[in-house]
Protein backbone atom coordinates (compact mmCIF):
# COMPACT_ATOMS: atom_id res chain seq x y z
CA UNK A 1 0.00 0.00 0.00
CA UNK A 2 2.71 2.34 1.09
CA UNK A 3 4.89 1.47 -1.71
CA UNK A 4 1.99 1.98 -4.27
CA UNK A 5 1.55 5.54 -2.97
CA UNK A 6 5.35 5.89 -3.30
CA UNK A 7 5.09 4.22 -6.74
CA UNK A 8 2.23 7.00 -8.15
CA UNK A 9 4.40 9.69 -6.66
CA UNK A 10 7.29 8.95 -8.51
CA UNK A 11 5.09 8.51 -11.62
CA UNK A 12 3.93 12.05 -11.21
CA UNK A 13 7.74 12.98 -10.04
CA UNK A 14 8.51 11.54 -13.76
CA UNK A 15 5.92 14.50 -15.64
CA UNK A 16 7.63 17.21 -14.13
CA UNK A 17 11.08 16.67 -16.72
CA UNK A 18 8.59 15.66 -19.26
CA UNK A 19 6.53 19.45 -18.89
CA UNK A 20 10.01 20.95 -18.64
CA UNK A 21 11.08 19.30 -22.56
CA UNK A 22 8.04 20.58 -23.53
CA UNK A 23 8.60 24.01 -21.99
CA UNK A 24 12.22 24.76 -21.98
CA UNK A 25 13.92 25.18 -25.61
CA UNK A 26 17.57 24.82 -24.55
CA UNK A 27 19.03 21.87 -25.84
CA UNK A 28 21.17 21.63 -22.34
CA UNK A 29 18.00 21.88 -20.50
CA UNK A 30 16.56 19.04 -22.57
CA UNK A 31 19.27 17.04 -22.18
CA UNK A 32 19.40 17.57 -18.25
CA UNK A 33 15.65 16.43 -18.56
CA UNK A 34 16.94 13.43 -20.49
CA UNK A 35 18.70 12.23 -17.67
CA UNK A 36 16.51 12.98 -15.24
CA UNK A 37 14.30 10.84 -16.73
CA UNK A 38 16.43 8.45 -17.50
CA UNK A 39 17.07 7.75 -13.74
CA UNK A 40 13.57 8.25 -13.17
CA UNK A 41 12.51 5.14 -15.06
CA UNK A 42 15.48 3.22 -13.75
CA UNK A 43 14.36 3.89 -10.06
CA UNK A 44 11.18 2.90 -10.89
CA UNK A 45 11.81 -0.44 -12.52
CA UNK A 46 13.78 -1.17 -9.26
CA UNK A 47 10.65 0.23 -6.91
CA UNK A 48 7.99 -2.20 -9.21
CA UNK A 49 10.71 -5.29 -8.87
CA UNK A 50 10.68 -5.01 -4.99
CA UNK A 51 6.70 -4.55 -4.97
CA UNK A 52 6.32 -7.66 -7.45
CA UNK A 53 9.05 -9.58 -5.60
CA UNK A 54 10.49 -10.13 -9.24
CA UNK A 55 14.73 -10.65 -9.55
CA UNK A 56 14.15 -10.37 -13.43
CA UNK A 57 12.74 -7.26 -13.57
CA UNK A 58 15.27 -5.75 -10.75
CA UNK A 59 17.91 -7.03 -13.31
CA UNK A 60 16.97 -5.17 -16.01
CA UNK A 61 16.07 -2.11 -13.41
CA UNK A 62 20.12 -2.29 -12.74
CA UNK A 63 21.63 -3.16 -16.52
CA UNK A 64 19.25 0.13 -18.17
CA UNK A 65 20.11 2.80 -14.35
CA UNK A 66 23.99 1.70 -15.47
CA UNK A 67 23.58 1.71 -19.02
CA UNK A 68 21.49 4.73 -19.53
CA UNK A 69 24.24 7.50 -18.34
CA UNK A 70 26.38 6.00 -21.04
CA UNK A 71 23.80 6.89 -24.05
CA UNK A 72 23.35 10.13 -22.52
CA UNK A 73 27.75 10.86 -22.13
CA UNK A 74 28.00 10.18 -26.12
CA UNK A 75 24.91 12.54 -27.06
CA UNK A 76 26.38 15.02 -25.02
CA UNK A 77 29.49 14.45 -26.33
CA UNK A 78 28.30 14.73 -30.02
CA UNK A 79 26.35 18.04 -29.32
CA UNK A 80 29.75 19.90 -27.30
CA UNK A 81 31.41 19.15 -30.79
CA UNK A 82 28.68 20.26 -33.19
CA UNK A 83 27.88 23.52 -31.02
CA UNK A 84 31.79 24.00 -30.97
CA UNK A 85 32.11 23.56 -34.80
CA UNK A 86 28.92 25.56 -35.42
CA UNK A 87 30.91 28.53 -34.06
CA UNK A 88 34.11 28.25 -36.34
CA UNK B 1 -13.16 20.34 -0.66
CA UNK B 2 -12.36 17.99 -3.30
CA UNK B 3 -9.37 16.58 -1.86
CA UNK B 4 -11.23 13.57 0.11
CA UNK B 5 -12.28 12.49 -3.23
CA UNK B 6 -8.91 12.83 -4.84
CA UNK B 7 -7.26 11.03 -1.81
CA UNK B 8 -9.70 8.22 -2.30
CA UNK B 9 -9.44 7.80 -5.92
CA UNK B 10 -5.53 7.87 -5.50
CA UNK B 11 -5.82 5.39 -2.80
CA UNK B 12 -8.27 3.01 -5.40
CA UNK B 13 -5.29 3.60 -7.77
CA UNK B 14 -3.05 2.73 -5.49
CA UNK B 15 -4.81 -0.62 -4.09
CA UNK B 16 -5.46 -1.70 -7.97
CA UNK B 17 -2.36 -2.54 -10.50
CA UNK B 18 -4.16 0.62 -12.14
CA UNK B 19 -0.41 2.55 -12.08
CA UNK B 20 0.33 0.39 -15.14
CA UNK B 21 -2.15 2.22 -16.96
CA UNK B 22 -1.06 5.75 -15.88
CA UNK B 23 2.62 4.47 -16.97
CA UNK B 24 1.27 3.60 -20.48
CA UNK B 25 -0.10 6.88 -21.02
CA UNK B 26 3.33 8.28 -20.49
CA UNK B 27 4.29 6.53 -23.82
CA UNK B 28 1.70 8.54 -26.40
CA UNK B 29 2.60 11.44 -24.63
CA UNK B 30 6.07 11.35 -25.36
CA UNK B 31 5.66 10.07 -28.59
CA UNK B 32 3.72 13.16 -29.61
CA UNK B 33 5.98 15.65 -27.98
CA UNK B 34 8.81 13.41 -30.43
CA UNK B 35 6.52 13.68 -33.53
CA UNK B 36 6.10 17.97 -32.99
CA UNK B 37 9.76 18.65 -32.85
CA UNK B 38 11.48 20.66 -35.93
CA UNK B 39 14.93 20.93 -34.67
CA UNK B 40 16.79 17.46 -35.01
CA UNK B 41 18.92 17.36 -31.92
CA UNK B 42 16.03 18.24 -30.18
CA UNK B 43 14.04 15.16 -31.34
CA UNK B 44 17.22 12.58 -30.67
CA UNK B 45 17.19 13.86 -27.35
CA UNK B 46 13.03 13.12 -27.13
CA UNK B 47 14.16 9.90 -28.73
CA UNK B 48 16.44 9.34 -25.36
CA UNK B 49 13.44 9.85 -23.40
CA UNK B 50 10.62 7.89 -25.41
CA UNK B 51 13.07 5.17 -25.02
CA UNK B 52 13.12 5.27 -21.22
CA UNK B 53 9.84 5.67 -21.45
CA UNK B 54 9.32 2.91 -23.27
CA UNK B 55 11.73 0.36 -21.39
CA UNK B 56 9.68 1.41 -18.49
CA UNK B 57 6.48 0.77 -19.67
CA UNK B 58 7.54 -2.80 -21.16
CA UNK B 59 9.45 -3.54 -18.14
CA UNK B 60 5.87 -2.89 -16.22
CA UNK B 61 4.14 -5.15 -18.82
CA UNK B 62 6.10 -8.63 -17.91
CA UNK B 63 8.27 -7.89 -20.99
CA UNK B 64 12.05 -7.52 -19.56
CA UNK B 65 13.77 -8.77 -22.36
CA UNK B 66 12.56 -6.55 -24.92
CA UNK B 67 12.68 -3.46 -22.47
CA UNK B 68 16.53 -4.63 -22.35
CA UNK B 69 17.02 -4.32 -26.14
CA UNK B 70 14.76 -1.37 -26.19
CA UNK B 71 17.50 0.39 -23.77
CA UNK B 72 20.26 -1.08 -24.87
CA UNK B 73 19.88 -0.68 -28.79
CA UNK B 74 17.01 1.65 -29.22
CA UNK B 75 18.04 4.13 -26.84
CA UNK B 76 21.77 4.03 -26.74
CA UNK B 77 23.07 2.94 -30.52
CA UNK B 78 19.64 4.61 -32.40
CA UNK B 79 19.88 7.98 -30.49
CA UNK B 80 24.43 7.85 -31.38
CA UNK B 81 24.08 6.64 -34.86
CA UNK B 82 21.35 8.76 -35.19
CA UNK B 83 23.41 11.77 -33.86
CA UNK B 84 26.23 10.98 -36.59
CA UNK B 85 23.82 10.82 -39.39
CA UNK B 86 22.32 14.57 -38.34
CA UNK B 87 25.92 15.63 -37.97
CA UNK B 88 27.41 14.75 -41.03
CA UNK B 89 24.70 15.34 -43.30
CA UNK B 90 22.84 18.94 -41.70
CA UNK B 91 26.21 20.94 -43.08
CA UNK B 92 26.81 23.46 -45.76
CA UNK B 93 30.66 23.05 -46.79
CA UNK B 94 31.79 26.61 -48.32
CA UNK B 95 34.71 26.50 -50.18
CA UNK B 96 37.11 29.65 -50.13
CA UNK B 97 40.13 30.65 -51.03
CA UNK B 98 42.91 30.88 -48.43
CA UNK B 99 44.21 34.31 -48.91
CA UNK B 100 41.36 35.24 -48.76
CA UNK B 101 40.95 34.35 -45.36
CA UNK B 102 44.20 35.43 -43.65
CA UNK B 103 44.16 34.83 -39.96
CA UNK B 104 40.89 32.39 -39.06
CA UNK B 105 43.18 29.83 -38.77
CA UNK B 106 45.70 31.04 -36.88
CA UNK B 107 43.17 32.23 -34.20
CA UNK B 108 43.34 30.65 -30.71
CA UNK B 109 39.73 29.82 -30.33
CA UNK B 110 36.95 28.89 -32.98
CA UNK B 111 34.66 31.61 -31.12
CA UNK B 112 37.90 34.35 -31.95
CA UNK B 113 37.63 33.71 -35.84
CA UNK B 114 34.66 36.05 -36.50
CA UNK B 115 36.75 38.33 -34.18
CA UNK B 116 39.94 37.65 -36.34
CA UNK B 117 38.37 38.64 -39.69
CA UNK B 118 36.34 41.52 -38.95
CA UNK B 119 39.94 42.86 -36.91
CA UNK B 120 41.93 41.98 -40.20
CA UNK B 121 39.35 43.60 -42.03
CA UNK B 122 39.78 46.80 -40.28
CA UNK B 123 43.31 47.16 -40.39
CA UNK B 124 43.53 46.63 -43.97
CA UNK B 125 40.53 48.32 -45.68
CA UNK B 126 42.18 47.42 -49.30
CA UNK B 127 41.81 43.96 -48.46
CA UNK B 128 38.18 42.43 -49.21
CA UNK B 129 36.71 39.84 -46.22
CA UNK B 130 33.34 38.40 -45.94
CA UNK B 131 32.65 38.66 -42.10
CA UNK B 132 29.62 39.91 -42.76
CA UNK B 133 28.31 37.78 -44.95
CA UNK B 134 29.33 35.36 -43.37
CA UNK B 135 27.45 35.78 -40.09
CA UNK B 136 24.42 36.26 -42.16
CA UNK B 137 25.38 33.33 -43.67
CA UNK B 138 25.15 31.48 -40.53
CA UNK B 139 22.25 33.15 -39.34
CA UNK B 140 20.39 31.69 -42.37
CA UNK B 141 21.94 28.18 -41.84
CA UNK B 142 21.16 28.70 -38.27
CA UNK B 143 17.74 29.07 -38.96
CA UNK B 144 17.33 25.90 -40.89
CA UNK B 145 19.50 23.63 -38.78
CA UNK B 146 22.52 23.44 -40.96
CA UNK B 147 25.78 23.94 -39.63
CA UNK B 148 28.14 25.98 -41.91
CA UNK B 149 31.68 24.56 -42.41
CA UNK B 150 34.24 26.80 -44.30
CA UNK B 151 37.15 24.66 -46.19
CA UNK B 152 40.26 26.90 -47.65
CA UNK B 153 41.59 26.00 -51.36
CA UNK B 154 45.25 27.56 -51.87
CA UNK B 155 44.11 29.07 -55.41
CA UNK B 156 41.02 29.70 -57.56
CA UNK B 157 41.76 26.39 -59.64
CA UNK B 158 41.53 24.33 -56.97
CA UNK B 159 38.13 26.09 -55.78
CA UNK B 160 36.35 25.22 -59.37
CA UNK B 161 37.73 21.80 -59.27
CA UNK B 162 36.13 21.07 -56.06
CA UNK B 163 32.58 22.36 -56.81
CA UNK B 164 32.66 20.23 -59.98
CA UNK B 165 34.05 17.28 -57.62
CA UNK B 166 31.18 17.90 -55.49
CA UNK B 167 33.44 18.38 -52.45
CA UNK B 168 32.07 21.42 -51.67
CA UNK B 169 28.27 23.01 -51.94
CA UNK B 170 29.30 26.05 -52.78
CA UNK B 171 31.90 28.69 -53.73
CA UNK B 172 32.62 32.00 -52.45
CA UNK B 173 34.68 35.01 -53.82
CA UNK B 174 35.32 38.34 -52.85
CA UNK B 175 36.53 41.03 -55.26
CA UNK B 176 35.87 44.94 -55.34
CA UNK B 177 32.95 46.43 -56.78
CA UNK B 178 34.02 47.78 -59.02
CA UNK B 179 36.53 45.68 -60.98
CA UNK B 180 32.76 43.66 -61.18
CA UNK B 181 31.06 46.27 -62.84
CA UNK B 182 33.44 47.50 -65.54
CA UNK B 183 33.87 43.43 -66.42
CA UNK B 184 29.93 43.14 -66.88
CA UNK B 185 30.40 46.07 -69.66
CA UNK B 186 28.68 48.88 -67.11
CA UNK B 187 29.46 52.08 -67.19
CA UNK B 188 30.67 53.01 -63.44
CA UNK B 189 29.33 55.80 -62.61
CA UNK B 190 30.37 58.56 -59.43
CA UNK B 191 28.36 56.66 -56.76
CA UNK B 192 30.09 52.89 -57.91
CA UNK B 193 33.37 55.09 -57.73
CA UNK B 194 32.41 55.89 -54.26
CA UNK B 195 31.97 52.11 -53.34
CA UNK B 196 35.43 51.55 -54.70
CA UNK B 197 36.85 49.94 -51.66
CA UNK B 198 33.40 47.59 -50.74
CA UNK B 199 34.13 43.99 -51.40
CA UNK B 200 32.21 42.07 -53.30
CA UNK B 201 31.13 39.05 -52.84
CA UNK B 202 29.67 35.96 -55.10
CA UNK B 203 28.04 32.97 -54.13
CA UNK B 204 28.57 29.69 -56.20
CA UNK B 205 26.19 26.98 -55.63
CA UNK B 206 25.62 23.76 -57.00
CA UNK B 207 22.21 22.71 -54.76
CA UNK B 208 19.46 23.99 -56.34
CA UNK B 209 17.31 24.17 -52.48
CA UNK B 210 20.09 25.65 -51.08
CA UNK B 211 20.61 28.43 -53.62
CA UNK B 212 16.60 28.85 -53.51
CA UNK B 213 16.36 28.77 -49.62
CA UNK B 214 20.00 31.87 -49.32
CA UNK B 215 18.16 33.53 -52.38
CA UNK B 216 15.13 34.46 -50.05
CA UNK B 217 16.10 34.91 -46.53
CA UNK B 218 20.11 36.49 -47.29
CA UNK B 219 19.83 39.52 -46.40
CA UNK B 220 23.37 40.62 -47.13
CA UNK B 221 23.21 43.83 -50.13
CA UNK B 222 27.32 42.91 -50.82
CA UNK B 223 26.69 39.44 -52.02
CA UNK B 224 25.63 37.71 -55.73
CA UNK B 225 24.20 34.41 -56.25
CA UNK B 226 24.64 31.96 -58.68
CA UNK B 227 23.56 28.58 -59.52
CA UNK B 228 25.69 25.99 -61.23
CA UNK B 229 23.83 22.46 -62.49
CA UNK B 230 26.46 20.66 -62.93
CA UNK B 231 24.32 17.85 -64.30
CA UNK B 232 23.49 20.06 -67.30
CA UNK B 233 26.46 22.19 -67.44
CA UNK B 234 29.91 19.99 -66.75
CA UNK B 235 32.05 23.40 -67.12
CA UNK B 236 31.95 25.06 -64.45
CA UNK B 237 34.74 27.13 -64.84
CA UNK B 238 33.45 29.58 -66.62
CA UNK B 239 30.72 30.12 -64.72
CA UNK B 240 33.58 31.04 -61.94
CA UNK B 241 35.94 32.80 -64.15
CA UNK B 242 33.09 35.31 -64.58
CA UNK B 243 31.54 35.97 -61.25
CA UNK B 244 34.70 35.77 -59.58
CA UNK B 245 37.99 36.80 -61.06
CA UNK B 246 41.41 37.53 -59.42
CA UNK B 247 42.29 40.40 -57.39
CA UNK B 248 44.73 42.47 -59.18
Amino acid sequence: MILNLALIAMILALLIPIYTVCKDQDIWQRMLAFASVASKAAILILVISVLRDDWMIGVVGVIILSVGNAGLMLLAHIIKRMNDLAST
Amino acid sequence: MCWPIVLVLVTEVAVTDSYVYVLTALLPLTASILVTQANPYHALVLRGILGAVAALVYTVLGAADVALTEALVGTMLAITLYAVAVRSSLVMRLGVLKEAIPDWRAASKSDDALVALQQADQANAEQPSFAPLLSDLRTVCGKHHLRLELVSYPDSQALQQALVDKEIHAALRVEHKDRYFSESGFEPNSERINLHSESFCSLCIRIRRLYDILQAELTSPAASLTYVDLATSPEVGPVLASVGEQQP
